[in-house]
This record gives C-alpha cells, structure tokens and sequence, in this order.
C-alpha cells in the first residue's frame, strides 16, 4: 500500500521538488520519516495524525513509512504536512487512486485539520509548475500568492475535511483568487526636485541609476549624501515581469509574501550599521537565510555612513559584488543566494568629517581610515565624490520624472546592445569584452591614456572610467564614447576619502 | 694614546648604552654623566642601581614612582657589550658633547649630551650652511608642493636641508633636496634602527645615502608622543635658518620655530590662506613677527649666500577660455567641481573639460576630489 505525493521545499530561495511517498505495511504501529528531515518535519507527525482524525480520515494499525525523496535534499519546515497527510490517506486507499496526479501539494495543518500558510510559496509553487504540475494545492491565505504563477490551476485549500471533498469530487473547488490589482505608483512625497544644486552629485547619481554602477558619496555631515542617496528609487527604471517575479520570490522567501501582487519598483534596502555580517551578506547556521545583499536583488543597498560598519562586514560584501551572488558553504552542502545589486554608500571625507580645504587629518590618519573601509571595498566604486553643502540661493534641480526619464531610455540602449550578451547593464561589462563593446574613437583614447597616467591608475580603475563613460555617452543618446564623456568619467571618480 | 682611544671608545659605548634605556631622557643622561664624572662612571653607577637613587632625589616627587618602576629594569637592560656591536655592525658615529665633530654650538642650552649618526660619513654634510625646513603632517597638496620647492632650491644653492623625517612637509623637503642632489640631515625621536614611520623606510635608506640621520636616543627606543617635542630642539640647534611652510595651530613645527628663536636664528614661515586649517600655525608666527618668506631665495640671502640661478617657470600654455573661467573661479584657493559649476555656470562636462585642459598646462592638480590652483 504506496502514495505517493508531490510537494517541494525551498533552500535559500530556490524550490525544489520533493516527492512524498508514504508506505503503510506489516509491523507494530508506527510512524517513521526518513530522507534528510529537520526536526520541524520529523515532529509533524501529532500534527498530522490529530489533523486526520479531525477531518474524518482514520489512522492506519499498520506501520507508516515516509520518505522524502530525493533522499539527499535537506528539507525544512511544515510545508510538508499536507501532502504527507493525503499521502497517508492515498495509502490507506482512503482517497481514489490518481486523483493526485500532476497535482502539487503545499501547506501546513493545525490539529483540528485547517490548512496553514506557508513561507516561500511563490518559489515553491513556481518550481512546482515547471515540473509539469497541472494544479497546486495551496493554503487558502497563500492563493493570491501562488496566483502570480501563469500556466498552473490554483486549488486554494482552507481544511483538510474540505480538500477531501473536492478532491473526491462531491464539491467544486473555490475559485481561485482574482490576481490582486496592480498598486498604484507609491507616491511617498521624495523627490529630486527637492534637492537644491549639487549638479555634480545629481550626475554622478543619474549616471548610477543609468549603468548600475557602484556610487560612494563622501562629504561632511549635512551635505545632502543621504538625502541624494534615498531618492535613486525615484529614478531608478521598474523592473520587467522576469526580475519581479525573481524579486517577489525571494522576498517571499525570506518571509516577506507580497501583499499587491508583484513587485515593480527595484528593492532599495537601507541597513543599519549595526546590522551583523550574516545580516548583510546572508548565512546562519541551521538555516542558511538571506542577507541585505539579497533582499536588494536587481535593486539598489545603501549603506549611510560606511565607515561606522565593522571591518568585518564590509569584507564580506567584496565576493558578492564580484560575482553578483553569495554562496554560502556549511558541511555538507553550499547555498547560492542571487545578489545582484547596486551598492550605494556615504561616508566622512575624513576622520575629521570637514574634508578639504579645512581638513587637519595628516596623511597617516587618513591612510587608516581608507584602511577601515577597505582599499579593495573603495576601488569597487564606479563613482566616488565629494559633496559640499549647495550654495543657499541654489536653484532647485530637475525632477524625478524628467530624470527618471532619460535613465529609461538609457537603460533601453543597453538592453537592446547586450541582448545576446549574458550582462544587460554597462556596469557589468567584463573587462575582457571593454575593448570591443566600448570603442573609444582616437580623441576619446587619448583622454582616456591621459587620464590613466595623470592619475597612475590601475587597470581596474581604467576599466571602471570606461565603463562610466559608456553610461554617460548611452545617456547623452551618442552611439560612440567622446572625449568628454571619458574626461567627465574619471573626474566622477576621485579618489576619496 | 691608545689608552686615550680606548677610553673614548668605551665612553662612546656607554653613553649610547645609556640614551637606550627606557625613560632615561636627555636632560637625567647629562644629570648622571655630570654628577658621576663621565659616562663610563654614569653607567657602571646605573648598573648597580646608584643612577636611581640619585635621579630620584632631582625628580619632583609625583614623578618619582614611575621614574622608580623604569629605573629597575636598566641595570638589566644595560648591556654595553651589546650595544658596541651594535655600533660596529652599523657603523655608527657616536660623538659626545665637548668632542670634536660634536655637531651643535656650545651656546646651545639643553642640548644632547650625545649624538648618534649614520649615513654618509666623509661627506661633510654638517659642514654647510644648514636650514631645518618644517612643518605639518596634515599638509595640503599646496604646502607639499612648496617644501619640495624650497627643498630643491636650498639644495641647488649647496645648502643641507635639516629635517624630521616624518609624513607631509618634513618628507617633501627631504626628497626636493634629495632630488636636487642636495646633502640632507633627518633628525629622528627614535633609535636609528627603528624607522618611523615604517613607510618612510625608502626615504630613511636615501638619506642615509645622501646625508645623514641623527639623534639622540639610543637603538631599540621605540616612538612616543613625547620624545618627539624634545626632537624639534636639535632640528632647531642644528640649523641656521627655520622656516616653517605649513603648521597647525598647535603643532610640532611651532615647537621647533620657537626654539630656533630661541637659539637666535631667524625664523621664516610661508604665509597661507586665512580659510586653510594647515596654514593657521604658520600664520601665527607671522602674527608673532616671524619673517615672511615669498621668495625661496631670501632664506638663501638671509645667510649671505647667493642662491642659486633660478629654473625658468615652466612654459604654460594659455588657458581656453572656459579654462580661465575656472581659474577665475578657483581665485587661487582649492574648490571642488561642484563649487566650479557654480561659480563657472559651465555644466559638469565643461567644467571636466576644463579642468583636464588646466591639468595638461600643470595651472591646477586634483587632490581628494578638489582642484588646487600650482
């Protein structure tokens, strides 16, 4: 007496299939898991046994075997409850034989039979229709959720007594949920326009939100770095319907279910200082869970003040930023979270906090403090500047929408030149394809070997200026890179702090 | 006469032995070498303990536990054998005051009562007219720019640039001079075979090769706050002229100006904006009546010397005329390409442009993300 159940469980933020097979045999009564469980899957069984009972379902004399395969999968969570329960009652020739074919099965079960939400569910259902499920069971609060989903039947299920009889066919399934409304555009009353001046630090901004690239504002206390920094959501381009549904699985994931359907404005994340490196960059022991960095996926990680991070913790952000994921190890097996964000940081021009021309750090004071925010952390920034308080009769500057605008458009030129190239934003070209994807006429190649010799810079750094001033000429409409837009690049990378 | 030798050798040895001991400053060496008739007595007095008791009936009486607590380590620390193979092996000159060589005039007050050198030794580079060029470690890319200036041209004149061998002014002086092929003299706080600061440790290995570096403490004196003030009074005593390029309101190169005029010798200081933070101490002396130094050669002049014949200015080329608006806009302070837009009304690319343009002709450098007028 075999059934067999599908269901899936989430590592990191991935689903992954799990098949639920449950044998009832000879033997003295009991119940036995086996296939990598965690301690919550191993003690669902009161759960599961009160649930049946309390749905009209009866537990079986013999022995009950359940296996999760594939057995090498380390599955966590209650997500399995449901599917171990109907799997016992297909064994236990208590439900017809084939009903639950290409049917997936999610959801976590009360003692009296009720059929609880799960975490995760837009990725688990996600993976389970690409496994070639017709329809997925899922808990009644998670329907509008999986809804998301195109290409697969939603079954919401509020009880266990109630699956039973639709599965059974003695009642029609509910219906499932109308797709939530789209929200409208949030309008939380930040904008630039309500930033005064700062040309300079408006470009190196537009110029961030146009190619991704890293930014590092620097200045002293009260400058406008901050109030810059929290308006990049406001120009940063939606996300399409590939990177919401992306988005909107992780954050479910991470325990975050969308409330109105899909996400659409990029995740701008802004942790405290305090934050601890498993916070930022993901870990845990158990449990391997997401970081910030991968809360703010295809969005934008501000971090205010960076030299008042841990040393520590800004080490850790330098293998994300290099491969735009984190993999995260622990005998005996590894977890990739995707991180591919734009990171976006303030901090002092100095110990001090004045900056030039008032500065009294020496030499050495500053050379240490450059050491506590990383030289390798520092050299990852495309666009480092320093900003100074705007002058008080400062006209107020262009809006987000006129900005958000021309980066739009900017953004579009590249997705249509990298279409079959695995990167679609400047920021990303590897440096090895710089030379044929970035062509500098003979003016542009000039300014940029000057540029490179007046400030003895390294390669990395010659290849960041070129990859800026690709940016600068996408959002200037001009197919080729100029002089000028080499020469603005590397001044919209000093070297500072 | 060979007995003579010896004895100075040894006295040499011991002298040395006792300026590396621990809180054994300059002021109780010469305290002990006076009271128990030379340095040979001093030590043998240490290493039984004697040197302690009689230091604690000079010291005041809140000082005398901490003098008490380093006291008992010297006559363990004291190893004379030790530290003449030290002085062989480095082949360092040890010359005491009284001695012939002894680098600094008698009239001196307060002044080392020995003196450790290594470097070029047949060169005469105490020989020359000596000025001691100082200043701030915080320095601004102007200020750095003036003491490689100043160094380079004292060099030319066949003048040995003296100076402390730390971060900023002092390190652009050294290495003018150095460039210019000028003999220098660094003076340091610690024992000449610890380098501070470490990343110094190119600019120590060619000051030794084209000067000398002195001081006073013996070898193994790691750097403290303190030994640093008490430095500045050789800088000052071993020069004939100071001048001070930048310094802050309270700094060490102050220190040095008031001990050069002190000792009598004319102090200068490089005048610098009011708004310039590193220019404040500099500024101050001027305010206090030190001389004003706008040209190089003056120094020159100020020790009856004839300067050198001037490198001609560098050809520049016009500025365009966006260009001169920076440089309008700038007025000879430092500003950042925010403040230029503004002033300049140019867009970022202009003022880009610009500044690139006035880079080129060496009119301005960029320094931490501002543009400094040369």
């Amino acid at each position: 007496m075999l059934g067999s159940v599908t269901s899936a469980t989430l590592i990191g933020v991935d689903g992954h299939v799990v098949t639920v097979e449950v044998h009832i045999g000879g033997g003295l009564p009991g119940y036995s898991v086996v296939g990598l469980p965690d301690a919550a899957v191993r003690e669902s069984r009161e759960r599961v046994r009160a649930a049946l009972a309390n749905s009209g379902f009866a537990w079986p004399s013999q022995r009950v075997t359940v296996n999760l395969a594939p057995g090498g999968l380390r599955k966590t969570g209650a997500g399995f409850e449901v599917a171990v329960a109907l799997g016992i009652a297909l064994a236990n020739e208590q439900l017809p034989a084939g009903v639950l074919d290409r049917v997936g099965v999610l959801g976590e079960l009360g003692l009296d039979g009720s059929v609880r939400p799960v975490p995760g569910t837009l990725a688990l259902v996600d993976v389970l229709a690409r496994a070639g499920m017709a329809s997925v069971v899922v808990p009644a609060a998670n329907a509008a959720e999986a809804a998301l989903v195109r290409g697969v039947r939603i079954r919401p299920a509020t009880h266990l007594g109630s699956l039973r009889a639709c599965l059974e066919g003695q009642d029609d399934w509910p219906d499932p949920p109308a797709p939530p409304a789209e929200p409208e555009p949030a309008d939380d009353g930040v904008d630039l326009a309500e930033v005064r001046g700062l040309t300079w630090a408006r470009r190196a901004l537009e110029t961030a939100a146009a190619g991704a690239h890293h930014l590092l504002l620097t200045g002293p206390p009260g400058a406008g770095k901050t109030m810059l920094a929290r308006r990049l959501p406001t120009i940063l381009p939606p996300l399409d319907h590939h990177e919401a549904l992306e988005v909107t699985r992780i954050h479910s994931a991470a325990g975050h279910p969308p409330v109105h359907g899909l996400l659409r404005e990029r995740p701008f994340r802004a942790p405290h200082h305090t934050a601890s490196t498993a916070a930022l960059v993901g870990g845990g022991s158990r449990r391997p869970g997401p970081g910030e960095v991968t809360l703010a996926h295809r969005g934008a990680l501000f971090l205010d003040e960076l030299g008042e991070f841990p040393p520590h913790a800004l080490e850790a952000m330098r293998q994300p930023l290099e491969d735009r994921v984190v993999r995260i190890s622990r005998q005996p097996f590894t977890i990739t979270f995707p991180a591919d964000f734009q990171l976006v940081a303030c901090s002092n021009p100095c110990p001090c906090g004045l900056g030039p021309p008032r500065c009294t750090c020496s030499d050495l004071q500053r050379a240490r403090y450059r050491r506590r925010l990383s030289a390798p952390l520092l050299d990852r920034f495309d666009l480092r500047l320093d900003v100074r308080p705007p002058e008080p009769d400062a006209p107020p500057g262009e809006s987000s929408a006129v900005v958000r605008e021309r980066v739009a458009a900017a953004v579009a030129r590249q997705e249509a030149r990298y279409a079959n190239r695995p990167w679609r934003r400047n920021a990303h070209i590897p440096a090895g394809a710089l030379g044929r994807m970035v062509p500098l006429d003979a003016d542009a190649a000039d300014a940029w070997r000057e540029r490179i010799e007046e400030r003895s810079l390294t390669g990395r750094g010659a290849a960041r200026i070129r990859r800026v001033a690709r940016t600068l000429a996408d959002l200037d409409d001009s197919a080729s890179v100029s002089a000028t837009h080499v020469t603005l690049a590397s001044m919209l990378r000093e070297d500072v702090p | 006469m060979r007995c003579r030798e010896r004895a100075l050798a040894e006295g040499h040895v011991a002298a040395a032995t006792l300026a590396g001991l621990p809180d054994l400053t300059p002021a109780r060496l010469r305290a002990l070498v006076d009271h128990f008739g030379g340095p040979v007595e001093a030590l043998a007095a240490v290493r039984r303990g004697l040197g302690a008791a009689y230091l604690a009936t000079r010291v005041r009486a809140d000082h005398r536990d901490a003098l008490a607590r380093a006291a008992a380590s010297w006559p363990g620390l004291a190893d004379p054998a030790r530290v003449a193979a030290q002085l062989a092996a480095r082949g360092t000159t040890v010359w005491l005051d009284g001695e012939p060589g002894y680098p600094i005039l008698d009239e001196v007050p307060g002044r080392p009562y020995v003196v450790l050198a290594e470097g070029r030794r047949e060169a005469r580079v105490l020989d020359a007219p000596r000025v001691a060029v100082v200043g701030t470690r915080a320095a601004t890319p102007h200020g750095l720019a003036d003491a490689h200036d100043l160094g380079a041209h004292l060099a030319a004149s066949g003048i040995t640039v003296v100076s402390g061998l730390a971060i900023g002014i002092d390190a652009a002086a050294h290495e003018g001079a150095l460039e210019a092929g000028g003999p220098v003299v660094g003076v340091v706080a610690t024992g000449l075979d610890v380098e501070y600061p470490r990343r110094h440790t190119t600019l120590y290995r060619r000051v030794r090769a084209a000067g000398l570096v002195l001081g006073e403490t013996g070898f193994g004196v790691r750097p403290s706050p303190k030994r640093f003030p008490v430095r500045n009074r050789i800088i000052a005593a071993l020069a004939d002229v100071v001048v001070v390029v930048e310094a802050t309101r309270r700094g060490g190169a102050r220190i040095t100006a008031e001990y050069g005029a002190q000792y009598g010798r004319p102090v200068f200081a490089v005048p610098g904006s009011r708004r310039n933070a590193s220019a404040e101490g500099t500024n101050a002396l001027l305010a206090d009546g030190a001389e004003v130094l706008l040209d190089w050669s003056d120094v020159v002049v100020a020790l009856g010397l004839t300067p050198a014949a001037r490198r001609a200015a560098p050809a520049r080329p016009a500025p365009s005329a966006p260009g001169r608006r920076v440089l309008d806009a700038l007025a000879g302070e430092p500003a950042s390409p925010e403040l230029l837009a503004s002033r300049t009304a140019l867009p970022p690319e202009g003022v880009a442009m610009a500044v690139a343009e006035l880079e080129r002709g060496r009119w301005v450098r960029r320094d931490r993300g501002w543009v400094w007028p040369c």
